[in-house]
């Protein structure tokens, strides 16, 4: 058996791996990035659509160059009970608000920019446990029995990542912390989802198609991504709901949604879990956890995926100073990746907009949250939502803090309130360099 | 539209990736009430992954055990569920 050492060991090969693989190895760090599946990106289901917003920040611009499936600069809201249906059609302007990707092909391009930056790649290789010595986090072990030594390991292996387990960050997690979705993949033809989807992102609410998140349907080239689910308290699965299937069967359904899906065929179905908080302790000594393994991620709104680049990048960064200063403790590894997550805005305004919402979702019915998504004044969007909820509370009450916060709330978000063309510009730079 | 659960998978042996405890297990049924794929399945007084071929390695039945009785590890190196639309 070898035992190689690194500066740094990246565990996956989805989003936050390959960005902090690619950023160590600029730092000029002897890296290595280990995968479990033969192609990057073929263990993966998530949304698929990265937001423009976050890709501005010039720690993504790069990502622009990824394969994309679709521009998307449009997004529907269906809000459907039995007594009637309101479609919100926002066009925010003429910018484009999402890129929407295919994981397979995102995660093997990353992976190829990461090797270019000149980390080590090994894919078909599982890790499955790590080096602990003195209660700092050495090294990995994959499936082979081959031991890797680091001197920071990088955990980017999603939600159920085994390195976090081991090192015993990561715990069990159900209830409203966890979600369970289905996605299916519905070939329609491109010509076909031109017509019928355009470049919108379709979100839908009615009972009986989700339990207390927001299904949705995103256009990709030639086939449309369907996905719904539901937190996994012990309301989600019952006669009714035998499991997640049922949901995604009455949206697939939906009169609305059947004849937007009709002549399509299921070419891929998949199951993914994702945690809802972020996890409170990330770093040990010798080890950072990242992406979903951190719980960087908001379900609720569909965010995860410029959540892991961004924490994969600062990982890295953080990594670099403290290999330099020759201390990889938990305290200077900390230090850094919580200043970097801190100054981070389109993460923190994300953060709190779910947090918000989640908290009025989890009070009330699907009935009930329907029409309260109906009446939202300033349209039907969470960030509406997530002023409005807290501004009515305070009127209620007559309690001018949370007034105050409602309105510092509208004034942060104020950059996304229009889309302006910057993202269109950065797009249209594509292949040029 | 029928949900037809359309999933590929590399070609290999995985290993047995998820277990029971059985000194663990308490028979309440979780695993295989929050497994969409069928797993699970009751064996006397308590339940074993019988259909481990069939799983997608989302990890809901190590998660909702409240007994620790779900020993979930991964398959081996390029084997297993193999997702393509992402």
């Amino acid at each position: 058996m070898n035992n190689i050492e690194y500066d740094v060991i990246v565990v996956g090969a989805g989003c936050a791996g390959p960005a902090a693989a690619k950023k160590a190895a600029e730092l000029g760090l002897k890296v290595l990035l280990l995968e479990k599946s033969q192609v990057p990106g073929e263990k993966n289901v998530s949304g698929t659509c990265l937001n423009g917003a976050a890709i501005l920040d010039p720690d993504l611009h790069y990502i622009v160059e990824c394969p994309v499936e679709r521009t998307i600069r449009e997004m529907r809201t269906y809000h459907i009970n039995e007594d009637r249906t309101t479609v919100f059609h926002e066009i925010p302007s003429e910018g484009i608000l999402l890129l929407s990707v295919r994981r397979d092909h995102l995660d093997t391009w990353h992976t190829e920019e990461a090797k270019k930056a000149g980390a080590e790649v090994k894919l078909s290789t599982t890790v499955v446990d790590i080096i602990e010595e003195d209660d700092y986090i050495k090294g990995v072990i994959t499936d082979s029995g081959e031991k890797y030594f680091g001197k920071v390991i990088i955990d980017a292996a999603g939600v159920n990542s085994i390195v976090g387990r081991k090192a015993r960050l990561i715990p069990k997690r159900k209830g409203t912390n966890m979600i369970l979705y289905v996605t299916v993949a519905v070939k329609l033809g491109e010509e076909v989802i031109s017509e019928r989807f355009g470049d919108c992102i379709e979100y839908y609410l009615s009972p009986g198609i989700q339990y207390k998140t927001w299904p949705w349907i995103f256009p990709k080239k030639d086939t449309v991504t369907v996905g719904t689910g539901g937190y996994m308290d012990e309301n989600l699965i019952t006669d009714e709901f035998p499991n997640v299937n049922k949901y995604m069967e009455n949206f697939l359904n939906l009169p609305v949604v059947k004849k937007k899906l009709e002549g399509g065929e299921i070419v891929s179905w998949g199951l993914h879990l994702e945690y809802d908080e972020a996890i409170e302790k990330r770093v040990r000594n010798g080890l950072i956890l990242t992406g979903e393994a951190g719980g960087f991620v908001i379900p609720f709104l569909g965010e995860g995926m410029p959540e892991a680049f961004f924490t994969g990048i600062y990982a890295a960064i953080s990594a670099a100073e403290a290999i330099a200063a020759g201390d990889c403790s938990e305290t200077k590894l900390s230090e850094k990746y919580e200043e970097l997550i801190g100054d981070n805005f389109f993460m923190q305004a994300f953060r709190h907009i779910a947090a918000v919402n989640k908290e009025s979702i989890l009070s009330k019915t699907d009935e009930e949250i329907t029409q309260m998504m109906q009446q939202v004044i300033m349209g039907g969007g969470f960030i509406s939502n997530a002023i409005h909820t807290k501004w009515l509370k305070g009127v209620e009450e007559e309690n001018m803090e949370l007034l105050q916060e409602a309105y510092d709330f509208l004034e942060l978000i104020q950059p996304y309130a229009t889309v302006d063309p910057d993202f269109e510009n950065l797009y249209k730079e594509r292949g040029r360099k | 539209m029928k949900v037809d659960m359309k999933v590929d998978y590399y070609p290999g042996e995985t290993g047995e990736f998820i277990k029971v405890d059985e000194s663990k297990c308490v028979g309440c049924g979780d695993c295989a009430k929050f497994c969409t794929r069928d797993v699970w399945e009751q064996d006397g007084a308590i339940y074993r992954p019988v259909n481990l071929k069939q799983c997608v390695e989302c990890g809901a039945c190590w998660n909702v055990c409240d007994y620790d009785a779900v020993l979930f590890s991964e398959p081996k190196g390029g084997t297993g569920v193999r997702f393509s639309y992402g």
